[in-house]
């Protein structure tokens, strides 16, 4: 199982969250108690391998903004070692596209992407230099309903996510149309990015650093102690 | 003063605790991602407003945000982390200058070299080094790493182990010997001396039921009762005063001192062969950004670039900097790095701590044990040519904590000196650095046993007047290159001891009813500025110490009860680094026996280590 991390920016109200409760729980602005407390929320999906056509399971570890984009507020440890992220607007507001755009170039200045002139330090701080960026036009529903909300043209979009080399898809979480699909592209980019390193890097080891992995208290019952 | 009223705890808030009663689901706090957005504008009406992202005050605003509070959690920096940041090299510069505008209350004194090889078109880019402002060690049994566990805050993090404590000593750094099996390996220890450690570590776990003991010494320092009741010997009574208990001076007193000893012995092992873990990407930086987004994920808000201004108890009103307002309905918690003009209520900040932190491009592997990327030193007082009278401590980290690029390390020097002296210490301790990293890192040290001596303790130790000789040219040509070296020295109200103990941290009673009429500051909490502890060990007394006064108990403190999938099955890494999974024979291993002291000649077999002992 292949494990990355995505984030989640947008503006307030273009609907982040609920694509992501629609990926993950398949529900629309239903009340999940759930989750409570979920560092992020995790999902699953299997895609094919190309060559061989087996099947791959790729898990995404989804963090939200909880919030922290409202005021420009996002921490670094947010963007960190983001292999992938989900940038949306709302197709019914046009402000909402340019709100997408600087939070494109945000994404670029924080990750630092592949135009990074500097070869030395790649390693360090980020390898994330394939980062995956995905540019999402939510609610589509509305348009459906009544051609005369759109504000985005398709086009438009299309374009600026050509010019700078992101995945495009309109959407809605409404109806659940494109949602899945929006994920399994980026999984199954991902997947190609990664297969990628693995050739370029075969003789490279790791660093050999070695994290601790914390356990839960020792307080909980029994059941949920094996690990 | 306890408010009277409690308000209702998360659990009593869920959803679920009502189903049964109501039909509509109460207000919860917005959880990641699961519900619609807040509201555009600032909240007009706030329970606690919080400034400072610190440590402390980060723990704080989590722990009030899960408990139902509603929190506003603002910083004047456009960085999390306060006084606890973890900074670039850019930011430090910054960070610096304004300290010499006296624009950040609480620093003082604040020099800085940086060379030009760091830069945007350079050798090295200034945001692959991050800096702490304040940097700590976390003990793998300790109530932050509670914490830690129990609000989640760990999945955000990323942690590496540190197993090497280097003292300095007849100017060489010797590598504590802390496990039980490295006691009775060591052919360079009398048996008698092993048999008196052995002794003396079996009586430190259970310190509090043997007061026979430790009573009569209770006002002399523990070097007097290692001497006299456990006729343990100078270079033992150093390592286990300063290396184990990372204690200050040798006034050291009883029990507190006991404490930190032990400290340290019921850290190792608990998640493997090592004491102390730390964060990687920066130390209380990376933990005040983790517990932020848990105070975001139950609902806090949080603005930076937001500079306080002033609070009218009366009214209740927080004035910022950029003219908005914000009502605070219960207490504001300011901390005092971030405390305005006019805040004539701050309590004295008196006691100093100094720091040096330096890049150098080396990696600094030779300090490091096995796989890891961060050790640490300690001057005992007098082991240094500057004669010193307190405690240099120092931590090293590598670049494998990803805090620094590959071929460079950060050296954090500080000491609870007061006054100009601590300068002289500290350069005093970096210069010992420096000839010892050159010499370990230079070529293999030839088989000449006149560069061994055998010191009367049996101690083997490299004769470096003889050594630097022999490599006279070799030294000169190698110098440890300097990337980076900052002094500043930071004022706390916390004393260099024992601070654990809440009392320092209760908000003085005469000055929180005190009301100045020109100040800004009247009926605010301040909260401390870090101490010049090494490890985190006050950050949970402190943020429990000001939950209490909010809250009225802290009872619930964190009393989180999460419903959602198996956490341990997600694991924190990313990419290429692994995670090895410590924590099964962290809870298995109860039967260890008591130690057997009789043992104590039979080398090797026995493996288990102190740690393990029985308290």
């Amino acid at each position: 199982m292949l494990q990355f991390k995505l984030v989640l920016l947008g503006d307030s109200s273009v609907g982040k969250s609920s694509i992501v409760n629609r990926f993950v729980k398949d529900t629309f602005d239903e009340f999940r108690e759930s989750t409570i407390g979920a560092a992020f929320l995790s999902q699953s999906i299997k895609i094919k391998d190309p060559k061989t056509n087996q099947d791959v399971i790729i898990k995404f570890e989804i963090w939200d903004t909880a919030g922290q984009e409202r005021y420009k507020s996002l921490a670094p440890m947010y963007y960190r070692n983001a292999n992938a992220a989900l940038v949306v607007y709302d197709i019914t507001i046009a402000d909402s596209l340019l709100k997408a755009k600087s939070w494109v170039n945000e994404l670029k200045e924080k990750v630092g992407n592949s135009t990074d002139d500097n070869d030395n330090d790649n390693d360090n701080n980020n390898n994330n230099n394939n980062l995956v960026i995905h540019l999402v036009g939510n609610k589509l529903d509305l348009v459906e309903d009544d051609p005369e909300m759109r504000s985005v043209a398709t086009e438009d979009a299309v374009k600026y996510s050509t010019d700078e080399n992101l995945l495009f898809k309109e959407v809605s979480a409404k109806t659940d149309f494109n949602i899945k699909e929006v994920f399994q592209t980026i999984g199954e980019k991902l997947y190609e990015i990664r297969q990628k390193e693995l050739d370029n890097n075969n003789n490279k080891q790791n660093k050999g650093e070695i994290n601790i992995s914390l356990p839960r208290p020792s307080t909980n019952d029994s059941t949920s102690c094996c690990s | 003063m306890l408010s009277p009223e409690r308000r209702t705890s998360m659990a009593e808030r869920r959803p679920s605790f009502f189903a049964f009663q109501q039909a509509t689901p109460l207000l919860v706090p917005h959880l990641a991602g699961i519900e619609d957005p807040l509201p555009e504008a600032t909240p007009e009406n706030v329970d606690v407003l919080i400034v400072g992202t610190g440590i402390v005050e980060s723990v704080l605003a989590a722990a009030l945000a899960w408990q139902g509070s509603n929190v506003l959690h603002v910083d004047s920096n456009d960085y999390y982390g306060d006084s606890s940041a973890t900074l670039t090299v850019e930011q430090i510069k910054k960070w610096v200058s304004r300290i010499n505008d006296n624009k950040i209350p609480c620093y003082k004194n604040a020099k800085l070299y940086a060379s030009n090889d760091i830069g945007p078109t350079c050798k090295y880019k200034s945001r692959s080094f991050g800096i702490d402002l304040s940097p700590k060690i976390m003990f793998a049994k300790s109530d932050l790493l509670s914490i830690l566990v129990k609000s989640r805050v760990y999945q955000y993090l990323e942690f590496q182990a540190l197993s090497t404590f280097h003292t300095f000593e007849n100017d060489s750094f010797e590598k504590l010997s802390n496990s039980k099996q490295e006691i009775f390996t060591n052919d360079t220890l009398p048996l008698m001396i092993k048999r008196n450690l052995m002794k003396f570590l079996k009586f430190v776990l259970n310190w509090e039921n043997q007061p026979e003991i430790w009573e009569p010494y209770k006002d002399r320092s523990l070097a007097d009762l290692l001497a006299e009741k456990f006729k343990l010997e100078r270079p033992q009574v150093f390592e286990l005063i300063f290396s184990i208990g990372l204690c200050y001076n040798t006034d050291a007193k009883i029990p507190e001192t006991l404490q930190r000893i032990r400290r340290f012995l019921i850290s190792f092992d608990v998640y493997g062969p090592f004491p102390v873990l730390y964060s990687k990407y920066g130390g209380a930086g990376e933990i005040s950004q983790g517990f932020c987004r848990s105070a975001a994920v139950a609902g806090a808000t949080y603005k930076l670039n937001e500079k306080f201004v002033s609070y009218n108890p009366e009214t209740k009103i927080a004035t910022f900097e950029n003219g908005s307002k914000v009502k605070v309905e219960e207490k504001l918690v300011l901390s005092p790095s971030q405390a305005p003009e006019y805040s004539y209520n701050m309590p004295e900040q008196k006691y100093e701590v100094h720091r040096l932190t330096c890049i150098v491009e080396k990696d600094c592997s030779e300090w490091f044990n096995g796989n890891e990327s961060a050790a640490v030193i300690v001057f005992p007082p007098n082991s240094l040519k500057s004669g010193n009278q307190e405690v240099v401590q120092a931590i090293i980290v590598g670049s494998g904590s990803e805090c620094c690029p590959d071929g460079t390390c950060i050296w954090y020097l500080f000491t609870t000196q007061q006054g100009p002296r601590a300068e002289l210490d500290l350069d005093a301790a970096l210069e010992a650095m420096e000839i010892s990293i050159i010499r370990e890192s230079s070529v293999k040290i030839p088989q000449d046993e006149s560069l061994v001596q055998v010191s009367e303790d049996g101690h083997s130790t490299i004769n470096s007047f003889k050594l630097g000789q022999s490599f006279k040219e070799y030294v000169k040509r190698e110098k440890v290159q300097f990337l980076f070296k900052l002094y500043y020295t930071q004022c706390t109200m916390v004393p260099p001891f024992n601070v654990v103990d809440p009392s320092l941290f209760m908000p003085s009673s005469g000055a929180s009813s005190k009301f100045i009429p020109s100040a800004c500051d009247n009926n605010v909490i301040y909260t401390a500025m870090p101490s010049s502890e090494i490890s985190y060990d006050e950050v949970i007394t402190a943020a429990k110490v000001i939950y209490e006064q909010i809250v009225g108990s802290d009872d619930d403190f964190f009393d989180i009860d999460f419903e959602d999938e198996d956490p341990v099955t997600s694991s924190n890494s990313y990419g290429t680094s692994r995670a090895i999974q410590y924590d099964e024979n962290a809870i298995e291993d109860e039967e260890e026996e008591d130690i057997d002291m009789d043992q104590g000649d039979k080398d090797g077999d026995n493996s288990d280590v102190v740690g393990k002992l029985e308290i």
